[in-house]
């Protein structure tokens, strides 16, 4: 019952940290999306745009599982 | 007899109310079509060759959308066939094919269609009642609740007028923004207007969606859709796997890693 409870206890804060490592890491790909366009590189930057949008949605689902942990 | 005579009354009713519907349907968008497409594509002498199956693939989609009687034709698939030759000549949407007074005029006769449309063929005469029974609550008036709620719509459609015209206006119109699209596209400048006015329609479909209509969403009762979407979302959380848009993020985030690779390096 004790390992149980450790296990979710952990998973949860393994699902917030990875969420926020997500959603904070994904600021580093629109910084990378305006580097792209400030040097008029315009098919670059919509790539990097797109995966910076893909990271956000993946630590959105990450930070649903964590409040999953937390009911 | 008084049935079938009912009967008879009701479907020449519906019958003229649908008959209405397609003629203020096929008046409104012949009239968006002719002024969109037609004029512009003569003023800028585009009307031969191939490009005619472009400029009448508009109204097909419209007459397609009339005899189906289908909303999504008329609503979203006629107004998305009117931006194809656009599309593939962007000078038909320039500024200087619109002048403000003009753009004023199109722009009235695209909301006139769409308003048309959208209220004529969902509007139908009920059927006179076989008789009437007063109850309390009707004594009452209309509930503050559904007032409130009138005036929200009522706000969302006049919020649907406003702001894409002042958009698209903007975009064309503006000193500024002509004279930057000049300095840094020359010779393109049409067509970076055409791409700017598309990319404030999105922009604007986007807002409507995420910010407007998101925030009503909660507050929606008895709505079967919603109903659904929530008992999805119970049955997702008791499940404790992610769903399918997290593989779909990573399978789009890998597709364009590995896009941005074949850019570098081939």
């Amino acid at each position: 019952m004790f390992l149980i409870a450790i296990g979710k206890w952990i998973r949860r804060y393994f699902f917030e940290g990875l969420a926020l490592l997500l959603i904070a890491g994904s600021l580093f790909f629109f910084k990378e999306t305006l580097n792209y366009l400030a040097n008029r590189d315009y098919v670059a930057a919509l790539l990097v745009m797109v995966i910076g949008v893909a990271v956000i949605s993946v630590g959105k689902e990450m930070a649903r599982l964590a409040l999953v942990q937390r009911d | 007899m008084a049935l079938y005579i009912r009967q008879v009354a009701e479907v020449t009713t519906e019958r003229r109310w649908r008959t209405f519907a397609d003629v203020v349907a096929f008046t409104l968008g012949t009239n968006v079509w002719i002024s969109i497409v037609i004029l512009p594509a003569a003023f800028v002498h585009a009307v031969h060759g191939a490009y005619m199956l472009a400029l009448v693939l508009p109204f097909a989609v419209l007459m397609l959308g009339l005899v189906r009687r289908s909303e999504g034709i008329l609503l979203g698939l006629f107004p998305a066939a009117v931006l194809v030759p656009v599309g593939l000549k962007a000078e038909l949407a320039s500024s200087h094919v619109y002048g403000p007074v003009r753009f004023a005029l199109v722009a009235a006769g695209v909301i006139a269609y769409l308003f048309g449309v959208s209220f004529f063929t969902t509007f139908h005469e009920p059927p006179a009642p076989r008789s009437v029974r007063p109850l309390s609550s009707a004594q009452q008036g209309t509930a503050e609740r559904w007032k409130r709620r009138e005036r929200v719509y009522w706000m969302l459609m006049a919020l649907a007028i406003i702001f894409p015209t002042v958009l698209i206006a903007w975009v064309n119109f503006d000193s500024h923004i002509q004279g930057f699209l000049q300095t840094m596209y020359p010779g393109r400048v049409a067509l970076m207007t055409t791409a700017l006015s598309a990319g404030a329609i999105v922009l604007w479909l986007a807002i409507f969606h995420y910010a407007f209509l998101g925030a009503l969403r909660p507050h929606r009762t008895g709505d079967r859709d919603l109903v659904t979407a929530l008992a999805q979302a119970r049955a997702d959380a008791k499940s404790g796997k992610p769903r399918g848009r997290f593989y779909l993020a990573v399978a789009i985030a890998l597709v364009a890693m590995f896009g941005l690779i074949l850019l570098r390096h081939l």
